[in-house]
């Protein structure tokens, strides 16, 4: 067993489940999401970026590309919301929040093409 | 991603993570804590303003408690921010720095800079492998003659001198022991912009290998090693090795042409010089009794060729066996040789120094033959001084006596090698003007001093081809004649001469000395030239340059835009048109 390999893909499949936690229900409706699980998404997706850093493999190349491509799309996502609500001081509104969830579906894209690239990886292996 | 990106954000890959978790549990915790606001109402940081917040503290900035005054829970949590943070960030930062002085991390970081310089080489380049004094005063020769150098040596603090020396290229160096293919190949062995490998380092048996590896793995290369013995020399040749440089038999090579032709040395030492430097005076050696003191490879080279000239030699060494090698040979006499170190003057009176004309002092230490020179100078003022200078570090000592000719082993071996590097004809020509005679050297010397005057002159080859020549092919094309005398023109003022000297022609292996101006130019023609840089330059515009090269051939100038040739053409359409009109009205 690699702890490496075990480190790595907890994060990158809690990435996924909290990323998903977060997407589920009504696109336009701001109880349906929580601003915690946003904030767990973000960590965790920045921790398992910051992992496959310095990896010279085709595959971990590949797998920084996604991870980074998710944490635009977060990062993005945080940046709306943070804009609307503290800095114009509105309330958050059915508009605003499907723009963030939309923002957050392609980060779970992002997320998912990981975690399938991880599992490609993995049953190449030979042992 | 290069070797050295990769490494360090490897490095970093846990630094950062802990920095990740330490400001998300302090965004978290700020978040969470209750406080109350202006109003006394309770409130709860957004997590914009907890970043806020974390972002300052961590930073040891400390803006204070914003926007409202902490309540003590928000307080506990604040404490906790602090030292998370804070201690998160000394631990990255002392990361930084411990990467930075990893030692293996510097060796990788100097590789990436010395491929990156490698990359930056616009021309060809040659590898040099040891940059001891040989390696050095070829590098510093070469990178005057504007040839790029790479150099590879095991010795850390000389390759740490080279960004500190003042030479007029950038040479890039690398650490390495040249015995190792691996690193030949790191220096650019297989690189296709290497044109030769040379072999310099102090030692017969590494500059085997080097040459050995050089051949083996870039058989197109051309490789130049130094050998000092015999039996490594032909070992280096039995595999193609291209040049076996010989210190003391290339001195000795010179002397030899010293005594026999002092003009013919004179043109060497000019020919084979460092350009723009001013030119050295003949030097006549003497013929009459000689002493040599020291009979070890250096002696017994100079010995050969004293024999060939009407002298008398005695020879001074305290080597019982070396004795008794020359007396094994009948026609040597046992008072030719004398035991004993020559630095005192008995010795030297016994083997006749105030009756000789000559001394050479060669052994290889280089205090033994100041010793002996100062020795022989006080019994004889009159003796010519031929000295072995073996460590670079005695120059000065050298200099002060005097000597007539001193032989530095590294200088001899620098200049011999940039000879065959820089123009191969050159070798050509001086072998082939040993078997002139005085008068035609004394000639070639004052028509080289009339054309260029007091400064040793630049040595370069036209080769008559399409890339080094374009304009002279074209016109040779179309059938026309251009003569050497020609080139010597002056592209801006035809009838003035251009400062240099055509040396020699070669032309499908045969060589032509000293070319005459009326000789007609062929395609695939070489011709060695010596002049001064500014003739270079204005011979390369006469080379590749339609209109220039048509100026000196007072040719018709031809355009080159289309519109521009059109008009020409109707201008002479017109003129031909109008001719006959006029033969017609004459007829009449």
């Amino acid at each position: 067993m690699n702890r490496e390999k075990v480190v790595f893909s907890f994060f990158m499949i809690l990435a996924l489940t909290l990323n998903f936690g977060f997407f589920a229900g009504e696109v336009d409706n701001p109880s349906h999401h929580n601003v915690y699980e946003l904030f767990a998404v973000i960590i965790v997706n920045l921790i398992a970026t910051v992992l496959k850093f310095g990896d010279r493999s085709q595959m971990g190349a590949m797998l920084l590309a996604t991870s980074l491509v998710a944490l635009v799309q977060l990062f993005s996502a945080s940046i709306v919301w943070a804009y609307v609500v503290n800095i114009q001081g509105n309330e958050m509104t059915p508009d605003t929040m499907s723009t963030i969830i939309s923002l957050s579906g392609g980060a779970m894209i992002a997320n998912f093409i990981s975690v399938i690239l991880l599992i490609i990886e993995t049953s190449m292996m030979r042992h | 991603m290069s070797l050295v990106t990769s490494l360090i954000m490897r490095q970093m890959r846990v630094p950062i993570i802990i920095l990740i978790i330490g400001y998300s549990i302090s965004i978290l915790g700020m978040v969470l804590a209750s406080g109350i606001d202006d109003q006394g109402n309770p409130w709860h940081m957004s997590f914009f303003d907890a970043f806020y917040f974390v972002s300052f503290t961590a930073t040891t900035i400390g803006f204070g408690e914003i926007p409202y005054t902490f309540s003590n829970e928000q307080r506990t949590w604040a404490l906790i921010t602090i030292y998370l943070t804070v201690i998160a960030w000394f631990y990255s930062l002392g990361k930084i720095v411990s990467l930075v002085q990893d030692p293996m991390f510097r060796e990788a970081l100097k590789a990436n800079q010395f491929s990156q310089q490698l990359a930056r080489i616009p021309d060809t380049f040659i590898l040099i492998c040891g940059f001891g004094e040989t390696g050095h005063a070829l590098a510093k020769a070469l990178t005057e003659r504007n040839i790029h150098t790479v150099v590879i040596e095991e010795n850390d603090k000389l390759i740490q001198t080279l960004p500190l020396e003042d030479f007029p290229l950038v040479i890039p160096g690398i650490k390495g022991d040249a015995r190792d293919p691996e690193k030949l190949i790191l220096a650019g062995l297989q690189h296709k912009k290497c044109a030769a490998v040379i072999a310099v380092t102090a030692s017969d048996e590494t500059n085997l290998k080097i040459a050995v590896t050089s051949k083996l793995l870039n058989p197109e290369i051309c490789v130049v090693c130094r050998s000092e013995i015999e039996e490594f020399e032909s070992n280096m040749f039995s595999f193609g090795t291209d040049f076996v440089v010989n210190p003391f038999e290339t001195f000795a090579d010179i002397f030899g042409m010293a005594m026999h032709s002092p003009s013919l040395h004179l043109l060497y030492d000019w020919l084979t010089g460092v350009p723009d430097t001013d030119l050295t005076n003949p030097i006549y050696v003497e013929e009459g009794h000689w002493i040599i003191c020291g009979f070890g490879r250096f002696g017994n080279d100079l010995y050969k060729q004293l024999l060939k000239s009407n002298v008398q030699v005695t020879i001074i060494d305290p080597s019982e066996e070396k004795r008794e090698a020359f007396l094994g040979r009948p026609e040597n006499k046992s008072n030719d040789f004398i035991i004993g170190t020559g630095f005192d003057a008995h010795t030297l009176t016994v083997a006749g120094v105030t009756k000789a004309v000559g001394l050479i002092s060669g052994t290889d230490n280089d205090s033994n033959n100041l010793s002996i020179i100062m020795t022989a100078r006080e019994l004889n003022p009159e003796l010519f001084i031929v000295a072995r200078h073996n460590k670079k570090s005695n120059e000065k000592l050298f200099e002060a006596t005097h000597a007539n000719i001193v032989m530095q082993p590294s200088e001899i071996i620098a200049r011999k090698i940039r000879t065959l590097l820089v123009s191969p004809l050159m070798i050509a020509f001086l072998n082939k003007a040993r078997n002139q005679d005085a008068s035609w050297a004394n000639v070639t010397i004052s028509r080289i001093m009339g054309a260029l005057g007091d400064s040793v002159p630049s040595i370069w080859t036209l080769h008559v081809n399409k890339d080094e020549a374009r304009a002279l092919c074209q016109v040779l094309h179309l059938g026309r004649v251009i003569r050497v005398g020609n080139l010597l023109q002056n592209p801006r003022q035809r009838e003035n001469q251009l400062e240099a000297v055509p040396l020699m022609l070669k032309r499908n292996q045969k060589l032509l000395l000293m070319p005459t101006n009326d000789i007609a130019i062929k395609s695939g023609d070489q011709i060695l030239f010596c002049g001064t840089p500014g003739a270079l330059r204005s011979m390369q515009w006469s080379q590749n340059d339609i209109h220039s090269l048509n100026y000196i051939m007072t040719y018709e100038d031809t355009h080159d835009a289309f519109i521009w040739r059109k008009i020409q053409q109707l201008i002479k359409q017109s003129d031909r048109r109008n001719r006959p009109r006029r033969k017609r009205h004459i007829m009449k």
